[in-house]
């Protein structure tokens, strides 16, 4: 029975090992394409980018120092 | 494919797969001639038939779909993709779990047969393909490179399931898929046989269905990032952009009287 029981053991182990591996690349790359959707969501409405400062310190152009550019 | 269907595939391919564990080693009685060997032959050729017909033919489907102009689509090169890595992978297992019971039968781990050797033939194509496709290239380059080896990978197929006809090898002959397509197995083994089957196929489907998430994920990721990187080095021939920040200070130091 060993080799019926290696048989078993290798198939289905290596079958669920690799289901998991799936399972967890397929959530860390929807986690980067979710975190890249966040920047360019922001920078559509016109806040800062989420890599950079949380809030930009830069004065404006016009000297208000609203924050805005 | 939907969540919810993709998770109702997974649940039946994991009560099925579990079912076929119970009968397969508890339930059904040893063979008269290979005794408890036979216990392998519910998992083997089931993960064999799902390597080359399942995910070897949705990856040969995929692959020519794509290079047919009339049907060219970014899905049939993401399924062909998704297919050919569940392909390898049921395919180095057909080879592993066959060794394990060529080993006591025959008295070898391998031989030069002509079914061992196309089929390992199979596994060293679909490795390259995987090999290809890591290649940096863009999309429909790499979609049509990939397309081809593909094809040449699923030429193998035919030659793997008619081997054991074509030449008389140590390799027995289909259970069922034999010329005669007569059934050499009975009773509670060729329902725990054909359970084997059902539960690799569902198997299958749901990694191949995963499997292309991941593609669609990684183009969408390759995208984003391409865009960015093209943003950049575009920004890089252009002329430094004047920092507004300086402005005022710049402004500062001019001469009352304007420049000359």
């Amino acid at each position: 029975m060993k080799y019926v029981d290696a048989g078993y053991a290798i198939a289905l182990g290596a079958l669920f090992l690799y289901a998991g591996w799936l399972i967890v690349r397929r959530r860390r790359l929807e986690a980067a394409v979710a975190r890249q959707a966040v920047p360019d969501d922001r920078a559509a409405t016109g806040l800062a980018r989420a890599d950079g400062p949380a809030v930009d310190p830069a004065p404006a152009v016009d000297g208000r120092g609203d924050g805005h550019r | 494919m939907k969540p919810a269907v993709l998770r109702a595939i997974g649940v039946a391919g994991l009560v099925t797969t579990a079912l076929t564990v119970w009968l397969g080693l508890w339930v059904t009685p040893p063979d008269q001639v290979q005794g408890n060997l036979v216990r392998l032959l519910y998992l083997h050729p089931a993960i064999a038939f799902d390597a080359l017909y399942v995910a070897g033919g949705l990856a040969a489907l995929g692959s020519l779909l794509y290079l047919w102009r009339r049907t060219r689509s970014l899905f049939w090169d993401r399924l062909a993709a998704a297919s050919v890595e569940v392909a390898a992978v049921l395919c180095a297992l057909t080879l592993v779990t066959g060794s394990l019971w060529g080993r006591p039968t025959w008295g070898v781990w391998w031989t030069w047969d002509a079914r061992l050797t196309s089929t390992a033939l199979l596994l060293v194509l679909l490795l390259g393909y995987m090999a290809l496709r890591r290649v940096p290239a863009a999309p429909e380059v790499r979609a049509r490179r990939c397309a081809v080896a593909a094809l040449i990978a699923a030429a193998d197929v035919p030659i793997v399931h008619f081997s054991v006809d074509w030449w008389q090898t140590l390799h027995q002959s289909g259970t069922i898929l034999n010329p005669e397509l007569t059934a050499h197995i009975h009773g509670s083994m060729a329902w725990t046989f054909l359970l084997g089957f059902i539960a690799i196929t569902l198997d299958t489907t749901w990694l191949i269905a995963t499997r292309y998430r991941i593609e669609v994920l990684q183009d969408a990721l390759g995208d984003e990032e391409l865009e960015v990187s093209l943003a950049e080095r575009w920004a890089e021939g252009l002329p430094e952009a004047p920092d507004p920040r300086a402005e005022p200070v710049t402004l500062a130091v001019e001469p009352p009287g304007g420049r000359p």
